[in-house]
């Protein structure tokens, strides 16, 4: 069991570097250079888990410190999610919850996905309605990457008749 | 430093030869001759950059600010020892507990109050990068700059004021409006997290129930290597491990808790204005720049998070309660029982609890169908399922996807069938469109506040063979299987460091009775949908009769392996069983110590919710050194009296040896 839990501080610190990787420099320079790696390979986190622990030698692994300047990398770290990477990096450690959630046409997960990309209040019942009727192809963008699954969700909601009007993202 | 620390006293000697000369008016000109002379002399003492017109304008300021803080002895306040986590020693000095010199400004700001306040003073003035977060003091330290300058009444254009942006990007994403504490219950399986854990949430402005998970936490903890094993129990007791903090968003710690180690989360919102809430967060923000050693009993997760929350509201003296061990439960419990403090209390279930309570609501047959479910997805298509109700369709396939989340996120190496079959079950689902209704999960364990206190003494008296005896037993923690249950993990048994004295009165005899340096039993009801099993361990000494020896003293090592099951016929009983091995030393036995092994059967039942009773039988056969066996059986029954006071009846059985005793249990 602490396996698993090691594998989510895998992924959080992946999620943050990616994050921060991605915000910082685009093409992941050599420094921060874990943001494609983790992105793409996501779905097998077990095998690249040993190359962060590679990546994290300064024993900071698995408590994300914030106030701390990484310095030599390039990329500062104050433990935040960078905010254009919030939504992606939400669907990526979620997925589970998610997929689950579509699926019920309900859930905190999903209410709080809606929220990231803008979705008022008043019109999450619609929007899980569309998730839940949209389940299937949204699971399997999903499988590919988190990042298509968004876009899935956001290509839904401007082609939806009333959630394109309301969406403020 | 010593420069610095001249400087008011220069001043001060100056003021007062000032004050000599306007009071001695006939003799002007010798005293101002004396003056000029010991200026002079000064100035060849002194470093000449602090002194003379030359001097540049933020020396003179900084010699001002100093002085001022001097007379206001700032140094001496709460509020300072609260920024700097001083506790006064026992010789009446001071000493912080945080252990990275990066948290100070003075080399001697550890143990000087006074010297750490003109050095932060001073560094406000520079732009240097300072701290492990590489910033301005102004800005690393911001909470300390934020009173000082109030304090102080800090002029801008003398020491003009920094931006923070870091600082404001990262207060200004938390959007916080208010704290929530956080408190993951006890989790047996893993001994970092056998007493719980706390954590603090800082909830957004415009939060919902449903999108609290999106908020940051602020967790400390001790940053342990992945492959500690064994070095990890003793480096982290005698401070071996370096804490820190983190803001890790709180879906992940959701994931954590509820869905992997399958804990409950108990979740208290205080009620703190908002500057308290700005207060709090600009105290975490500097310690960012810190680490402390990590002590599992005292220094841990609970105790720094109650000096943020001191911090935030420094009349609550939470850190002043505890002096030898922290224990997360009593935080909780401290913090709940400060009137007006906490606003709500929101329970989130663990995974298994959600299932628990989900197949206790199911008539049987429904329950057959949703374990069929998990099993083999063929069933979807079964009659069975498809004549139900829509909305009971929903609940059985929404019970079987927990299930497999459950197994997938409990194995370390999940089968892919589990995933597939959840992926069959979940698109069935989403072929009903309708939302899932809300299911209220009723706590198996309830709130810990409402437990008793962790320490316990207790006074017995009882007959053991003949025998009169009285006892007095002290109990550092916890909770063992007749301690009143409420607000305790059920089931599970926590012992660490208990010391009792018995005296006999027919041998006219105090003697130590027993030691327990721990003893741990974890009962894991087993049915068809959980197989965890059950566990436990004891270490310490008691005292036997054995051979010719009336009262000897034994020491014991026992662990053992097996399963519980519940049942409920009258109220609640748990049956179990354990294979196990046992070692002991005494002069009792022949060559002095005996190693063997058997077992142990046992019923835990609540008669009634204050009467427990627990009944146990063990049988040992010792192969090695002393080859002898034991027969034992043990009867005990607690009665509830109040929240922190209970009585006990208990009979031990061993070969040749029968102690009865009736005792009273007060919890503090």
């Amino acid at each position: 069991m602490s396996k698993k839990v090691l594998m989510l501080s895998v992924a959080v610190l992946f999620g943050m570097q990616a994050g921060l990787a991605m915000a910082a420099n685009p093409d992941t320079g050599p420094g921060c250079g874990l943001g494609k790696l983790a992105w793409s390979d996501f779905s097998h986190q077990k095998n690249i888990a040993p190359q962060v622990l590679m990546a994290t030698t300064n024993g900071t692994f698995g408590s994300q410190t914030f106030g701390i300047s990484t310095g030599t990398s390039g990329c500062s770290n104050d433990g935040k999610v960078w905010a254009d990477q919030k939504t992606t990096m939400f669907a990526q450690l979620n997925f589970e919850n998610l997929s689950q959630e579509m699926a019920q046409g309900q859930g905190e997960h999903l209410a709080s996905l809606a929220t990231l990309m803008g979705v008022p209040a008043e019109q999450h019942a619609t929007f899980f309605a569309m998730t839940q009727e949209r389940y299937t192809s949204l699971v399997k963008a999903g499988e590919t990457s988190p990042v298509a699954m968004v876009k899935a969700i956001n290509d839904a909601i401007a082609t939806h008749p009333f959630l394109a009007q309301v969406s403020t993202r | 430093m010593l420069r610095i620390r001249s400087l008011p006293r220069f001043q001060l000697a100056n003021n007062q030869l000032g004050a000599s000369r306007l009071n001695s008016k006939p003799r002007v000109f010798p005293t101002r001759r004396l003056y000029i002379i010991l200026l002079l002399f000064m100035l060849l003492l002194a470093p000449p950059s602090l002194v003379g017109a030359g001097e540049p304008p933020e020396k003179v300021y900084l010699a001002e600010l100093i002085d001022k803080s001097l007379q206001a002895k700032l140094a001496s306040e709460r509020e300072w020892h609260l920024l700097l986590h001083y506790r006064e020693d026992l010789f009446g000095g001071y000493t912080s507990e945080q252990d990275d010199p990066g948290f100070f400004m003075s080399p001697a700001g550890k143990t000087n109050p006074q010297a750490e306040l003109d050095a932060t003073l001073k560094q406000f003035f520079s732009d240097e990068l300072v701290g492990r977060s590489k910033q301005p003091a102004q800005c690393a330290f911001i909470a300390r700059y934020t009173w000082l300058k109030q304090r102080l009444a800090f002029d801008d254009t003398r020491l003009p004021p920094m931006v923070c942006e870091r600082f404001d990007r990262w207060f200004a994403d938390f959007e916080a409006q208010s704290i929530t504490l956080i408190f993951p219950s006890a989790f047996l399986n893993n001994p970092a997290s056998m007493f719980g854990h706390t954590l603090l949430r800082v909830d957004q402005r415009g939060q919902t129930d449903s999108t609290r998970i999106l908020a940051y936490t602020i967790n400390y903890a001790a940053d342990v290597p992945p492959d500690a094993g064994l070095a990890y129990p003793i480096r982290g007791i005698f401070g071996g491990y370096r804490g820190y903090f983190s803001t890790i968003p709180y879906y992940l710690k959701v994931r954590e808790y509820r869905d992997i180690e399958n804990r409950d989360i108990w979740e208290y919102r205080l009620n703190f204005t908002e500057q308290q809430v700005k207060r709090l967060l600009m105290h975490a923000w500097e310690l960012g720049n810190a680490l402390f050693d990590y002590y599992f009993f005292k220094e841990n997760c609970s105790y720094h998070l109650l000096a943020l929350l001191d911090y935030a509201d420094p009349t609550l003296h939470l850190t002043d309660e505890f002096l030898l061990w922290t224990v997360p439960a009593d935080t909780v419990r401290l913090i709940a029982s400060k009137p007006g403090l906490v606003s709500g209390i929101a329970y989130r279930p663990s995974r298994s609890n959600v299932i628990r309570r989900k197949r206790e609501s199911l008539p049987s047959e429904e329950r057959e169908i949703a374990h069929r479910l998990t099993k083999d997805v063929g069933e979807l298509k079964s009659p069975a399922l498809n004549r139900l109700e829509p909305a009971q369709q929903i609940f059985l396939l929404d019970l079987a996807s927990d299930y497999l989340r459950y197994r997938i996120d409990t194995t370390d190496e999940p089968p892919p069938e589990l995933k597939e079959r959840n992926l069959a079950i979940l698109a069935a689902r989403s072929g009903i469109r309708l939302p899932s209704g809300e299911f209220r999960v009723e706590p198996f364990a309830k709130q810990p506040e409402l437990g008793h206190r962790t320490s316990r003494i207790s006074v017995g008296a009882g007959w053991r063979n003949n025998s009169v005896f009285e006892e007095q037993t002290i109990r550092a923690g916890y909770h063992d299987l007749l301690d009143p249950e409420i607000g305790y993990t059920p089931n599970a048994q926590i012992e660490i460091a208990s010391v009792t004295m018995r005296t006999y009165n027919r041998y006219d005899q105090t003697r130590l009775e027993r030691v327990t340096l721990a003893n741990v039993v974890s009962l894991s009801p087993m049915d068809s949908v959980f197989h965890a099993p059950s566990w436990k361990i004891n270490a310490g000494m008691n005292t036997i009769r054995f051979g010719g020896c009336q009262l000897c003293s034994n020491m014991v090592l026992n662990g053992g392996i097996g399963g519980a099951v519940e049942s409920h016929w009258f109220k609640r009983e748990v049956f179990f069983a354990f294979a196990e091995a046992e070692a002991n030393y005494s002069q009792a036995y022949d060559e002095n110590h005996r190693v063997g092994g058997g077992g142990t059967t046992g019923l835990l039942t609540d008669l009634t919710d204050r009467w427990r009773l627990m009944a146990s039988g063990t049988y040992l056969r010792y192969p090695l050194g002393d080859k002898s066996d034991d027969f034992r059986w043990f009867i005990g029954q607690r009665f509830t009296l109040l929240q922190n006071l209970a009585i006990r009846l208990e009979y031990n059985h061993r070969d040749h040896d029968n102690d009865v005793m009736f005792s009273m249990q007060a919890y503090f």
